[in-house]
C-alpha cells in the first residue's frame, strides 16, 4: 500500500467525521423548530457508517487493508416530542405542539466525539507525511 | 505556483512514452532515453503543483466543498516536489563521483 492509498484512507475518514459534525450541527440548529398543521416537521437525521472494502485499493490480498468508512443520513424515526401550549398560533385542537426529537445534549456529546476523532484522522495523515519525507532522506549525508 | 521554466523544458523534449515509476530499472525501460524520464516526472510533478494552485484559488473564492482533499493535495504535491530534489541530488552526486576520476 502506497502512501497515496494511505492518504486516500485518511481523507475519507476526515470526510465521515464531517458529515458527522454536519448533521449533529443541523439537528441542533433545528430542534426548536414546530411543525406546521400540514404536516411539515423536521426529521432528525442520523449517521450510519460502515467499513466498506474499497476495491480500488489494491488487489484481493489487501482487502483487509481496504476498508474504509462510508457513512448515509438516514432520518431518525423517533416520535416527535409533544408540548401542551395552547397559546401558540401552531397549536392544533388539543392545544400540542411537537418539536423535532432532538436531544441536544446527544448531538453535543456526538459533536465533541467526531471533533477528535477528526484531529485523529489529521494526526494520523502528518504522521504517514513524515514517514515518506523520512524516508526521502535515505542516501543523505 | 507553476514552473513555466520546468515546463517549458519539458515541452521541448518532446513525447513521453509511458514510464509510470522509478523503481523497476529492466531491460526494457534502457531504450528509453534518459532525458525522456526526466521530463515526464517533471510533467507530473508540475501537474500536480497546477492542480492544488486551482484548489487554492477555488477556496480562496469561497468554494471550500471539501478542505481536507486540499490539502491532501497540496501535501502530496510538496511530496512528489521532493523526491525531484532528491532524485536530482542523487544524480548530481553520481555526476561529481565521475569527474572526481583521474584521466
Amino acid at each position: 500500500m502506497d502512501y497515496e492509498q494511505i492518504f486516500a484512507i485518511s481523507a475519507a475518514g476526515m470526510a465521515s467525521e464531517k458529515t458527522r459534525v454536519q448533521v449533529a450541527v443541523l439537528n441542533i440548529a433545528n430542534s426548536q423548530t414546530v411543525a406546521t398543521r400540514d404536516g411539515v416537521a423536521y426529521q432528525p437525521l442520523k449517521v450510519v457508517a460502515r467499513p466498506v472494502a474499497s476495491p480500488a485499493f489494491g488487489s484481493i490480498v489487501d482487502a483487509a487493508l481496504s476498508m474504509q468508512p462510508t457513512v448515509e443520513v438516514v432520518a431518525d424515526q423517533s416520535e416527535p416530542r409533544q408540548v401542551y401550549e395552547p397559546s401558540n398560533p401552531l397549536a392544533d385542537k388539543d392545544g400540542f405542539i411537537s418539536y423535532p426529537a432532538v436531544d441536544n445534549i446527544s448531538e453535543m456529546v456526538r459533536l465533541m466525539s467526531a471533533t477528535r476523532a477528526y484531529e485523529s484522522d489529521v494526526v494520523a495523515f502528518n504522521t504517514a507525511r513524515s514517514l515518506a519525507l523520512k524516508t526521502l532522506e535515505i542516501g543523505g549525508s | 505556483m507553476s514552473i513555466e521554466a520546468i515546463s517549458a523544458i519539458a515541452a521541448s523534449e518532446g513525447a513521453t512514452a509511458g514510464l509510470t515509476d522509478y523503481a523497476p530499472v529492466t531491460g526494457q525501460t534502457n531504450v528509453q532515453s534518459f532525458s525522456s524520464m526526466v521530463s515526464h516526472g517533471l510533467n507530473a510533478v508540475n501537474t500536480q503543483l497546477h492542480a492544488s494552485d486551482i484548489g487554492l484559488q477555488r477556496v480562496a473564492a469561497g468554494d471550500t466543498q471539501s478542505l481536507h482533499q486540499l490539502m491532501i493535495g497540496m501535501e502530496e504535491a510538496r511530496l512528489s516536489f521532493q523526491l525531484l530534489m532528491q532524485v536530482r541530488n542523487r544524480i548530481l552526486e553520481a555526476y561529481q563521483d565521475v569527474m572526481k576520476m583521474q584521466v
